[in-house]
């Protein structure tokens, strides 16, 4: 792509970023804030990709899609709105959250301002992705599996306290307190 | 101007490969429903048949429900359908031939069937209406599950060509195809394929068991387009197996395009076929499937492929 077209794409990525996150705040609906999200991130995903790590920015996109989807259902589960369409504030303690999102904005912006820019050329995605295959498998390997196989065995847990079959019977014909005596559990 | 031409042509032969995709699926598949049910194939009123039903879509009024979410209807099949566009602009067409080689385009092809479950999500939530919604959460539970078989079996493609390149899974199949290498991978892709498309025997966000589902509120062309959306869909779904598990363009004596276009109406007719000749699924059964089988297959695809490259 050439530079005019890489500004335009990022001015426009930006804008979308920028108004998306905004309207996440400013909706009156859990899924609508849920997809607001989504787009902002997928946004902020191309700049990714325009800044040359396409792998990442594509998996940025990829992993949000479901990511999403999943904490809609979850929130409209919690908040007992069956559908996530009646009209609900989205902030809370506003006050605190003006006052903790300016500072969060002044420090991130200082550390860009202030921070040394590197200026050698981006790779290409290729290699990009090459190298981020080897650091994944090379000296990050011991934190990424350990992470790895912690999610997977919460996934298993989870997937365990949820499953229909559980120690009291079969969640489907309702299941039945232990007694308050032992024994008596143990003579029935 | 230049780099603006080319996007409008690629635009234009993506749309126009959809349409013709389509077009075909929706006519096999009258075809198909009438050779299964018996009734004589008459060739000229099956292929009107999806005019007629696009004229009748353009003659009848849409519909509106009580607060719905405005956005979100008129922007879901937009969604799907530009995500099938999405899929298309990756086809290899011929040697080196592609609208667009990102070098993760597999990873692209994957964020297009990972935002299909967002386009229908939000088909289904936007109407504020029930049976809609309750497409719209099958497919959550549907979608949730074939997402990983599905990267499983496409990234058992990408072993071999030692790339994320779709070019590249292609260009890797000249000597033997993927179907041959990697017998599994098909099945699975296939069985994902028709999720991705909520077609046939996977039609359960749209079934009939849910008067419609995600499109019961739907009528008018609203409805017509999130039915080319869909078929739009269908076609990118097999013209990318078609890529990645037959062998894309290679083939004797015919010119590349041409068997581009025979693969990938091979696995449409596949798709038509179990449209008319397989029950629907329920959604239990689907989800414990995509689980607790599809997703040791295609870890099992993947390890045996890996192993053949050593």
């Amino acid at each position: 792509m050439t530079g005019a077209l890489i500004d335009l794409s990022f001015a426009a990525f930006s804008l979308v970023a920028i108004v998306a996150g905004v309207r996440v705040f400013r909706t009156d609906s859990m899924v609508r804030a849920a997809f607001y999200l989504l787009a902002s991130f997928a946004a902020a995903g191309g700049i990714i990709v325009l800044l040359g790590a396409e792998f990442l920015g594509m998996v940025l996109i990829l992993m949000m899609a479901g990511e999403m989807l999943v904490m809609a259902i979850v929130m409209v589960m919690y908040m007992m709105n069956p559908a996530g369409l009646n009209p609900m504030v989205m902030v809370h303690q506003p006050r605190t959250a003006v006052v903790a999102g300016v500072v969060a904005f002044l420090a991130i912006a200082g550390v860009g301002l202030s921070g040394e820019v590197p200026s050698r050329p981006a790779p290409n995605p290729a290699a990009a992705t090459a190298d981020l295959g080897r650091e994944l498998l090379g000296n990050s390997m011991l934190v990424f599996q350990t992470a790895g196989v912690t999610l997977l065995a919460t996934m298993v847990g989870a997937i365990a306290v949820a499953a229909p079959r559980g120690r009291y019977g079969d969640a489907a014909e309702g299941s039945e307190e232990p007694g308050l005596q032992p024994d008596e559990e143990a003579s029935a | 101007m230049s780099p603006l031409l080319d996007v409008i042509a690629a635009a234009a032969a993506v749309a126009g490969l959809l349409a013709v995709g389509a077009l075909a699926l929706a006519i096999g598949d009258g075809v198909a429903g009438a050779a299964v049910a018996g009734r004589p194939i008459r060739v000229l009123p099956l292929i009107a048949a999806p005019f007629a039903r696009a004229a009748l879509a353009a003659r009848t009024g849409s519909t509106t429900t009580e607060r719905p979410d405005g956005a979100g209807r008129a922007v879901a099949p937009a969604l799907l359908a530009g995500l099938a566009a999405l899929a298309m602009v990756l086809l290899p067409l011929a040697p080196g031939v592609a609208l667009a080689d990102p070098d993760t385009g597999f990873v692209v092809y994957s964020a297009a069937v990972a935002f299909v479950m967002i386009a229908v999500f939000l088909h289904g939530w936007s109407p504020n209406s029930t049976l809609p919604l309750h497409g719209a959460y099958r497919f959550g539970a549907v979608a949730l599950s074939f997402q990983i078989p599905f990267l499983l079996a496409m990234l058992a493609t990408a072993l071999p060509a030692q790339s994320l390149s779709i070019v590249r899974i292609v260009e890797a199949q000249a000597s033997l195809w993927n179907v041959v290498r990697e017998p599994l991978g098909l099945p699975i892709y296939l069985v994902v394929g028709l999720a991705v498309g909520f077609w046939g025997p996977l039609n359960l966000p749209d079934g009939d068991d849910l008067a419609g589902g995600t499109s019961a509120e739907d009528a008018g062309l609203a409805r017509w387009l999130w039915q080319v959306a869909r078929l739009s869909m269908l076609v990118a779904v097999a013209a990318l197996g078609a890529a990645a598990f037959l062998g894309g363009y290679f083939g004797p004596i015919l010119p590349g395009p041409v068997w581009v276009a025979v693969k990938t109406g091979l696995l449409l007719a596949a798709m038509a076929a179990a449209q008319h000749l397989l029950a629907r699924v329920r959604i239990e059964r689907f989800v414990g499937v995509a689980w607790v089988l599809l997703v040791p297959l295609a870890l099992l695809n993947v390890f045996v492929s890996g192993a053949f490259l050593l």
